[in-house]
């Protein structure tokens, strides 16, 4: 990392003229400007305003028909690990194995169940998105069902390690708050990371 | 904020209202800010222009969920931005690539043009080689010319961060280039 003058990032940031800069700091910021102008000059990708307007005069499918295609879609199951919660949902596990013909849910040999929990007083809709699903941001919804403002889902997930973070009215990213483990996404923010275990059997 | 025809706030009540086609508006006046920005994010046009359309086609289904139309603008950056974000988790940062060569010089060029045209070319890989958080800083910043107040409501971060977010961008891509130089 090269050391850049404070008086220079000053100029950049709006906060001195760059006149008032000695010769060699003022050619340092201008370098730099030069940078942002070939960059801002630079072709970019071709407008997409057509193939944006024709998509949105297509019929947006009805809620059920979205629903019936979410279930249709091949869905990998979520495995929600917290610390404080790690052994209740081990055991509830347990007592899905051991119920005779299996729980509601079916489990395939290598897959568990996640339990996503959000409070988020004031949302309109809550989803999940991570790398079991593609990141896909509308993938897996959450709901309010007691109108608490406490979203929730129930998923089944392939085990192993997943990174997450809930979409909140289709455009916040935010991370579990009650992750037990984070990572950091490259952003300046951190994924919440799940541990699915195998249900014993 | 708005130069010239309707201001947001108009055109996203009418679209709201029912007026689909005053969408138009909004992409056509926020479009070539949203391309640039993700083509810099992501160094590929084709996968900035999905990110574009994906995160306008998002803005427009739930637009009644911008509680502040006149900060459309910024509104809009965020969610292209998570859409690159999105893009970028598909694939390690080492995947990260632009697109192939800088524009073919013609004979026709001018030596000037030749040599522009080489610039621009190590520059954007300088670029490419910040971190997506820094590269993120620096654009927004200097190729978009969003204040730090803009910035904050674009990506949800403190001013003190991103200020200091997009100074350490400044001495990444300085030092960026400057590699690029000692091996030409």
């Amino acid at each position: 990392m090269t050391h850049i003058d404070p008086r220079v990032h000053e100029a950049l940031d709006g906060e001195r003229p760059l006149e008032s800069l000695p010769p060699d700091l003022r050619a340092e910021a201008e370098r730099l400007l030069e940078v942002a102008a070939l960059l801002a000059a630079a072709p970019v990708a071709a407008s997409v305003a057509t193939r944006v307007m024709a998509h949105l005069a297509e019929p947006r499918p009805s809620r059920l028909r979205r629903l019936l295609q979410w279930i249709a879609r091949p869905q990998a199951v979520t495995f929600h690990l917290r610390p404080v919660w790690s052994l209740a949902v081990a055991a509830a596990l347990a007592v899905f194995a051991l119920l005779p013909g299996g729980g509601p849910l079916e489990l395939g040999p290598e897959e568990g169940i996640a339990e996503f929990v959000l409070p988020a007083s004031g949302a309109h809709s809550v989803h999940v998105a991570g790398s079991f699903n593609d990141w896909r941001a509308g993938g897996i919804a959450l709901e309010d069902r007691n109108h608490d403002g406490v979203w929730r889902a129930t998923v089944v997930l392939p085990v192993g390690q997943h990174e997450y973070m809930f979409v909140v009215d289709g455009e916040r990213w935010v991370a579990d708050p009650n992750a037990g483990r984070y990572v950091d996404d490259d952003f300046g923010r951190e994924n919440a990371v799940l541990i699915v275990r195998r249900a014993s059997r | 904020m708005a130069s010239g025809g309707p201001p947001d706030l108009e055109v996203v009540a009418r679209v709201l209202g029912g007026d689909g086609e005053a969408f138009g508006i909004i992409i056509r006046r926020y479009e070539p800010g949203l391309l640039r920005f993700a083509t810099r994010m992501l160094g590929q046009q084709d996968a900035a222009a999905d990110a574009v359309a994906e995160g306008l086609v998002r803005a427009y289904r739930h637009l009644a969920s911008c509680r502040d139309p006149a900060r459309l603008r910024t509104w809009l950056y965020r969610i292209v931005a998570n859409r690159c974000k999105s893009h970028l988790a598909r694939r390690s940062s080492m995947e990260v690539r632009l697109d192939d060569a800088p524009p073919i010089a013609d004979a026709a060029d001018s030596e000037a043009m030749v040599e522009r045209n080489e610039q621009m070319e190590r520059v954007q890989r300088a670029l490419a080689t910040l971190p997506p958080d820094k590269r993120e800083a620096f654009v927004m910043k200097h190729v978009e010319g969003l204040s730090y107040e803009e910035m904050a409501q674009a990506t949800g971060d403190r001013i003190p961060a991103l200020k200091m977010r997009v100074h350490r961008a400044r001495e990444a891509l300085v030092a960026a280039l400057q590699e690029q130089e000692e091996v030409l």
